[in-house]
């Protein structure tokens, strides 16, 4: 059956030295000096990788039916879609009454 | 029996279950008393106490409505003061929204049906069911406090600066929304996991009652939107409690941003409202046409592209607070293309009518109502999505006409028209017919009589939510009272033979309506775990051209193991022992 | 392993009436769960939004007022929720295979984790306290020039908040694992409380895998 994957321990071990590592590279990448909008790139893309092996290998995502990866990823794109049309409006107002 | 593909399909032993007609035992006789009531998991419990609950609510915010009608038959003050008044219009818009129209549907009809169009025993998750009941009785006791400690008169938006600052109970209030939201998740998770994992063997996707479709589309907006407006809830909550300045101008806060925030849920949160009103319309008029329905595929996909645009299209309430430029042009353009997936439903429902026998009974009536008054409301909604338009109209008794013409003209009606269409199934008795009619019409002039002129005086400039005016408008708002009075009098009616007929009404047979679909090929009332068989479904459930005994059948043998809608062949020698 | 598998495939004790087999109801509770999971998403999705709202529009803010918060708890918290994540997955495992001593252990480590997540998250709350960086309109610090640095430490308190109740929540929902698994009620054949409250706590994980380089390693 689709849900029932029985990772073993050695393989759990190996995702979760994967994720210290990561999280190592992220603290490391801030000792140098990354001009201003990449660091926050290199910082969230990062995280975008520890969270997708967090899901995959973790929650199983892997293994699993594929409706449940649907759902993970229609999460996702909802929410990019809040962000990405608020920001259409907030990143290019411009002020009605100067000054306010 | 038609099988594609011969190692995907299972092949079954069926034989015919015939519905009992008047049963000995149904749900609502088994399991009595107050307790098994307040405590059970059975869906159609839950359904009705869900169904209670609505028409209270409904009830209530009627009131409110008509007390708001009664101060405008004169420009100045007639009985109530202006802050009364803004409370009032805000408890009218706070309850009929998220404790009526939200939870219609889908929490009362939905749960009382949908297992039994899925041909399964219960919602995947019953006690969660009962749960979210319970959320909303929570959620329901936080408002009365809200109104007993002050009330609130900021509008059902609750729009920063203003609900951050004023002196009346919001904090309650939004808490009240908070939990409700919960009640609205949970109900959208049950669903959506019942759909997928406990459709009855051979009810594959493209066998799915349109209402299924629509409210597999509305369970997936509930769970997407509803969390970014308990997000929002809780935010405004703590800008009262703790001063967190996000939304709050006078903290350094931007007060646009929490409208984006909150009509991200609640723009689609109208399509919640009004997505599963548009599953019980394409079950009427199948049902009363006796016909197949026309473009099965156009319905069901439409009500999952009205889901998705439903999330593009929030900025068209705002396009007057002082979003960028940019953002006006993206989101009237995007609010147009709702209009696409509204029209192919309402061409199809009129393609199944074309050349159909039609019967026209209550709940058909119902559904010819909605069609003419929706239209109207969908088109003035074009209307109010064009840019330059919307300048003129915004926030002028225009708006307040579309969104009941849309709200009342559409969801309620049909949400009256289901009503009266599983009305049988629910309680086993029939109502009046003919009084159920008459009242039908009574309701259909008084609707137009309060919110046409309202479109006339909003187009002249009328301002929506005051309290008074000047005396040019007074001929229109008259007329619109009397108009909500005649609205009130059919309510009154209908309760009337809806109570006559609970108590002394003819007894009502398994399948009243002729119908295929596979809820009414159970007893009325239903049973208590809605069907002692396993279902076995062969055909549509709009397949008028197919024998009726060819859905009515079920697995010969008592049990085996079955999942999911999965396809199935039917031993045909075995159907027609029966 | 000592009893037998076939001793196991016995126990349908869990098997609600409605559903057909243990598979479907494993399957369902577990879709039950991922669509529980999206609106977990997008709650915490309303408060990123905000998140990057504000950043876009005062980015020198974020720079200057990150600077206040300690990145080498930071770093370990990070640690400390990866390594819960890492024994609630053996958890899972061992409820998979029968072991539910092993079990057992593993959701008390587990719990261990969280509480010392939640320790050290109020030894940075309290620092944070008495410097007069409090939440909203009760910010008093004066050592940040930036005017709206009460937003930011609003923003701060709310993600970090939210997360917090979701590790205790967490935490409770562990100890009331643990109290069934005494009980003997989770075996290879159900397991599904144990599965579904593991795929919450790596989603609790997930999100504080982004709040800790979006709050903590901004310069």
């Amino acid at each position: 059956m689709s849900g029932h994957h029985v990772s073993s321990a050695k393989f759990l071990w190996g995702i979760a030295i994967a994720l210290f590592f990561l999280t190592f590279i992220t603290v490391a990448v801030t000792w140098i000096t990354i001009p201003e909008p990449w660091n926050v790139v290199v910082a969230v893309a990062i995280a975008a990788v520890k969270a997708l092996i967090v899901v995959l290998f973790f929650m199983n995502l892997w293994w699993d039916e594929k409706f449940n990866t649907l759902l993970f990823i229609m999460g996702v794109v909802f929410f990019l879609l809040l962000i990405g049309i608020t920001l259409l409006d907030t990143l290019y107002r411009v002020d009605p009454v100067p000054s306010f | 029996m038609a099988t594609t593909d011969q190692n995907k399909t299972k092949k079954v032993q069926v034989r015919r279950f015939k519905p009992e007609e008047n049963p000995e035992k149904h749900y609502l006789n088994q399991e009595k008393g107050l307790w098994a009531w307040l405590t059970t998991v059975d869906h159609k419990k839950i359904g009705l106490m869900y169904l209670a609950s609505i028409a209270f609510f409904f009830f209530i915010g009627g009131v409110l409505a008509l007390l708001l009608r009664t101060e405008l038959l004169t420009p100045a003050q007639t009985f109530i003061d202006a802050d009364v008044y803004n409370q009032v219009f805000t408890l009218h818009g706070a309850i009929m929204i998220f404790f009526f129209l939200v939870p219609s549907v889908p929490a009362a009809l939905g749960n009382f049906i949908l297992p039994l169009q899925l041909g399964c025993k219960d919602v995947a998750f019953p006690r969660i069911n009962l749960a979210s009941f319970y959320i909303y009785v929570i959620g329901a006791i936080f408002t009365f406090i809200s109104i007993t400690t002050g009330a609130v008169d900021t509008g059902w938006t609750f729009y920063t600066p203003y609900s951050a600052t004023t002196g009346t109970s919001v904090l309650m209030m939004t808490l009240g929304i908070f939990i409700l939201g919960f009640s609205s998740i949970l109900t959208g998770v049950n669903f959506i996991t019942t759909i997928h994992k406990l459709r009855a063997p051979g009810l594959t996707w493209n066998k799915l009652p349109l209402n299924m479709w629509a409210l597999y589309a509305t369970s997936i907006i509930q769970v997407l939107a509803t969390p970014v407006l308990a997000i929002t809830v809780l935010l405004l909550a703590m800008e009262r409690l703790l001063g967190i300045g996000i939304f709050d101008p006078n903290l350094g806060g931007d007060p646009v941003l929490y409208q984006h925030f909150f009509w991200f849920y609640s723009h689609p949160a109208v399509y919640i409202m009004i997505v599963p009103g548009f599953g019980i319309i394409s079950e009427v008029i199948s049902t009363f046409s006796r016909k197949i329905i026309f473009g099965y595929w156009a319905i069901a996909l439409s009500s999952l592209a009205i889901a998705f645009i439903g999330f593009l299209v929030w900025g068209h309430h705002m396009f007057t607070a002082g979003q960028s430029s940019l953002a006006n042009m993206v989101f009237s353009f995007l609010t147009f293309l709702v209009g696409i997936p509204t029209g192919i439903k309402i061409f199809n429902w009129l393609a199944t009518m074309y050349k159909g026998s039609i019967d026209m009974k209550t709940p058909m009536l119902y559904a010819m109502i909605f069609l003419f008054l929706f239209t109207i409301g969908g088109f003035t909604g074009i209307m109010l999505g064009a840019l330059a338009v919307d300048i003129h109209l915004h926030d002028t008794y225009y708006v307040v006409a579309h969104f009941h013409y849309v709200m009342m003209g559409g969801m309620v009606m049909a949400f009256l028209a289901g009503l009266h269409y599983w009305w049988p199934k629910m309680f086993g008795k029939m109502y009046n017919e003919f009084w159920a009619k008459v009242t039908a019409v009574v309701l259909f002039i008084g609707f137009n009589m309060t919110f046409l002129p309202q479109f006339v005086m909003g187009s002249q400039g009328m301002p929506r939510r005051y309290f008074n005016y000047i005396d040019q408008f007074q001929g229109f708002h008259q007329f619109s009272t009397i108009g909500s009075y005649i609205i009130g009098v059919a309510f009154l009616m209908m309760f009337a033979y809806m109570m006559h007929s609970l108590f002394k009404g003819k007894k009502a047979p398994a399948n009243p309506w002729g119908s295929r679909a596979l809820e009414w090929q159970v007893s009325s009332p239903a049973p208590l775990h809605n069907f002692d068989h396993t279902p076995v479904i062969i055909h549509g459930p709009y397949d008028y051209h197919q024998p009726m005994s060819e859905f009515q059948l079920g697995i010969a043998t008592s049990h085996n193991g079955h999942h999911a809608g999965e396809p199935v062949t039917v031993e045909k020698s075995v159907t027609d022992k029966v | 392993m000592a009893q037998t598998s076939a001793e196991l495939e016995e126990r349908l004790d869990h098997l609600q009436h409605h559903f057909v087999d243990s598979d479907q109801q494993f399957d369902s509770s577990k879709m039950g769960m991922w669509v529980f999971l999206v609106t977990e998403i997008l709650t915490f999705g309303g408060l990123f939004a905000a998140y990057i709202v504000y950043r876009s529009w005062y980015p020198e803010l974020y720079l200057e007022a990150s600077t206040e918060l300690n990145a080498f708890w930071g770093t370990v918290n990070t640690a400390v929720l990866i390594g819960s994540s890492l024994t609630v997955a053996m958890a899972i495992r061992s409820a998979q295979l029968n072991q539910i001593k092993g079990l057992i252990i593993n959701l008390w480590i587990t719990i261990g984790l969280a509480v010392t997540f939640m320790v050290i998250k109020y030894f940075e709350y309290a620092e944070k306290f008495e410097k007069g960086i409090l939440p909203g309109r009760y910010y008093s610090y004066d050592g940040l020039e930036h005017e709206k640095a009460n937003i930011f430490f609003s923003i701060y308190y709310m993600m970090t908040g939210l997360h917090g109740l979701h590790v205790i929540i967490g935490i409770g929902l562990m100890l009331w694992l643990v109290k069934k698994a005494k009980q003997k009620v989770f075996h290879s054949g159900y397991y599904t409380p144990v599965e579904i409250t593991g795929l919450f706590w790596h989603l609790v994980d997930v999100i504080w895998i982004f709040l800790f380089p979006l709050l903590y390693l901004i310069d």
